[in-house]
């Protein structure tokens, strides 16, 4: 009986309910198009994170020859992929990479820094289904001295395919290292992750640094899930494993490879020490750009949500004021003040699930027609949403957060007015005018 | 054990407005026995309200004791009173005050889904028995705005014995009804205190609707000045009219 006559004084009210309503909704669709976005961005993170520079979990290294100097390299991997392997025998694959952080220069002269990874791309069919080759082949990657570059960077050092590029690195020894490599391949932009990463052939990486077979940059292990939690779970297990045949393992530092490089030539250590770490520390210079979007989210929906929790609750006062008579009859026919205090809470509670329901049907819609019309970002935007085209993702977890937070809140407001309402005496309520 | 059902032992009833105090009664005294229908008269601002008030548990006195059922309800909490008002009393309004959203026999459910002793089927049979009584059964899916005022009336009726009270209070309970429906719904109340023997206590200050009291308590300035049969009250009504009339000077 108490939803019941909430949901028929809601009613009654058609005209007040529905613009509280279609403002609650409104709040509830801003709130869930910047979750899907957000998610968006989290899944291009993920997605191309885990294609360009990162497995699900990683055992990488550094090897320092003198203290001062590090190379990011994993000797005699081979063994440590049969450790890895017993470890974590529900692992689905390893990829080994090399990995570089190197200079590179074109003929014309214009040169950048980014990272390189090491690849045989006959055994990385995962990294053919998602790149998007703009010029060229991946295939090509194939020959000894072949790059792919992102169509941004190959802009950034004015080339194309077939041109050449001078790629400048320190050894592992100390001494730096010149080779000369021909592009083979343009790729579409994979967001901002393609700004820091390129593809070479891998004889050639390990030409560049003079490593033998024995050695690699990175084993990327390849788990069927992206789930943190999870990921830690293998991380720890790895860590025991690794520790107990005789490794020396990294502290845990949760940043990509190349910004540990300054922290590692500064310890006074040498030899090889291996690095675990998940696709998430791999990308946690750029993360904070989805956390940025979640946060925003919930700023905005905050914002919003005072505007119109005012509006709320000053409804809900006129409201009170209207049965204040109601009131002090069911207070002297026998209803509790408790029963009251819920039966205005149900009032604002039924607004809050209708209008969120209605306000994430809309937002699903909006989604919809947001990646139907695939509309292409400026520049600026995407580099910070690492996408090229406006990506929405509503997840039902972001879709329930979304509703039972906007509810939650919009009950919250209720509160007061409803706590006022259940301390009416009921002779004064009763005689109320007005 | 005493017959009393209500018992009023020097009630006073004081308003403050800003500083100053407004007796509203002065020192009531009042017995009244299980199965009386009884009718407070008095004109208006004489205290009919405030005593009803008072009796049916919405309001504490200034001074003095009240006693409903043998409880004193000076002694009794926020929430003892309410469940008191709810199991012992019913209440029929002037202006009936049902509630607007609720059809008629939600209306009369109302109650029994706030005490929670009976299952649905029970409480669907009372209701329609008590709709079937007051003679609205008709109209049970109606909401109270497609009524008449004689059948709202009859309505707040079912509502206040569908709990069955020891007492129902009514205010004013013809006040706004023309005088062949008042008629009908106080011979509906004093068939209702025959057949089950609930004590009914009414205010009015229509001698019409007085005549049907086994007694009469007279007020006048927060003071009860009489309680007497309903014949010597309604002469007393009559002349005391025919005094202020212009007519009845001649």
């Amino acid at each position: 009986m108490t939803f019941l006559i909430a949901f028929r004084s809601l009613l009654q009210h058609k005209r007040r309910t529905f613009v509280l309503g279609a403002a609650v909704a409104f709040v509830t669709v801003v709130m869930l198009t910047l979750l899907g976005i957000a998610e968006g961005m989290n899944r291009t993170l993920i997605e191309s994170s885990t294609t360009l520079m990162s497995g699900h979990v990683n055992v990488a290294g550094f090897y320092k020859v003198t203290a001062g100097q590090a190379a990011p390299v994993v000797t005699h991997y081979k063994q440590v992929v049969e450790v890895i392997r017993q470890a974590v025998p529900e692992l689905k694959y390893i990829a080994q990479r090399g990995r570089g952080w190197a200079k590179i220069t074109s003929d014309g002269g214009t040169n950048k820094m980014f990272g390189l990874t090491g690849i045989d791309v006959k055994n990385e069919k995962g990294l053919a289904a998602v790149l998007k080759i703009k010029e060229g082949k991946l295939e090509d990657l194939a020959k000894p001295g072949s790059i792919m570059l992102f169509e941004d960077q190959a802009r950034d050092l004015e080339v194309k395919v077939g041109d050449a590029l001078t790629i400048q690195a320190p050894t592992p020894r100390g001494v730096n290292n010149t080779l000369d490599v021909t592009v083979v391949a343009i790729a579409n932009n994979m967001g901002m992750m393609s700004q820091f990463s390129s593809f070479i052939n891998e004889a050639s990486l390990r030409q560049l640094y003079q490593l033998n077979d024995e050695t690699t940059g990175a084993l990327m292990i390849y788990m069927g899930t992206t789930d943190l939690v999870q990921l830690k779970k293998v991380e720890d297990k790895l860590r025991e494993a690794l520790g107990k045949s005789g490794y020396q393992i990294l502290e845990e530092d949760p940043r990509a490879f190349f910004f540990k490089f300054e922290n590692v030539t500064r310890e006074a250590w040498t030899g090889q020490k291996l690095d675990i770490t998940n696709w998430r520390d791999e990308v946690n210079f750029v993360s904070w750009t989805v956390d940025l979007m979640n946060a925003l989210a919930f700023f905005l929906a905050f914002v919003f949500l005072s505007v119109v929790g005012i509006g709320i609750m000053i409804v809900m006062w006129i409201s009170i004021r209207e049965r204040t008579r109601e009131i002090g009859t069911l207070r002297a026919i026998g209803m509790q003040r408790g029963r009251v205090m819920r039966m205005f809470l149900a009032e604002g509670f039924l607004l809050g699930v209708l209008s969120t329901t209605a306000g994430a049907l809309f937002g699903l819609v909006l989604a919809v027609v947001i990646n139907g019309a695939d509309v292409t970002l400026p520049q600026g935007f995407q580099f910070i949403l690492m996408s090229d085209h406006l990506k929405v993702v509503p997840t039902v977890a972001w879709t329930l957060v979304a509703v039972v937070f906007i509810t939650a809140v919009i009950t919250g407001i209720s509160l007061l007015p409803s706590f006022i309402a259940a301390r009416l005496k009921p002779v004064t309520a009763m005689q109320h005018v007005g | 054990m005493p017959n009393s059902i209500v018992s009023i032992r020097d009630v006073v009833k004081e308003y403050s407005l800003g500083k100053v105090v407004v007796p509203a009664l002065r020192g009531v005294s009042l017995e009244v026995e299980r199965g009386e229908f009884i009718s407070i008269a008095g004109p208006s601002g004489s205290g009919k309200t405030t005593l009803l008030n008072l009796i049916g548990c919405v309001d504490t006195a200034t001074r003095g004791t009240v006693e409903v059922a043998g409880k004193n309800t000076s002694a009794l909490s926020e929430r003892q009173l309410t469940q008191l008002r709810l199991d012992t009393l019913g209440f029929i309004f002037q202006s009936f005050n049902l509630v607007a959203v609720l059809t008629v026999f939600q209306n009369v459910e109302l109650p029994l889904l706030l005490q929670n002793k009976l299952g649905s089927g029970e409480r669907k049979k009372r209701v329609m028995e008590l709709l079937t009584a007051v003679g609205i059964d008709t109209h049970a899916q109606h909401r109270p705005s497609e009524l008449s005022g004689g059948q709202r009336q009859r309505v707040a009726i079912a509502r206040a014995l569908v709990t069955e009270p020891q007492i129902v209070l009514a205010d004013e309970p013809t006040a706004n009804l023309d005088s062949a429906t008042g008629e009908a719904i106080i011979d509906l109340m004093k068939d209702l205190n025959q057949k089950k023997g609930i004590t009914f206590i009414f205010s009015t200050h229509d001698h019409r609707v007085m005549k049907h009291a086994d007694s009469v308590v007279r007020l006048a300035d927060g003071k009860i000045i009489g309680k007497e049969s309903a014949d010597a009250a309604v002469q007393a009504a009559l002349t005391s009219a025919a005094g202020r009339s212009p007519v009845g000077a001649h």
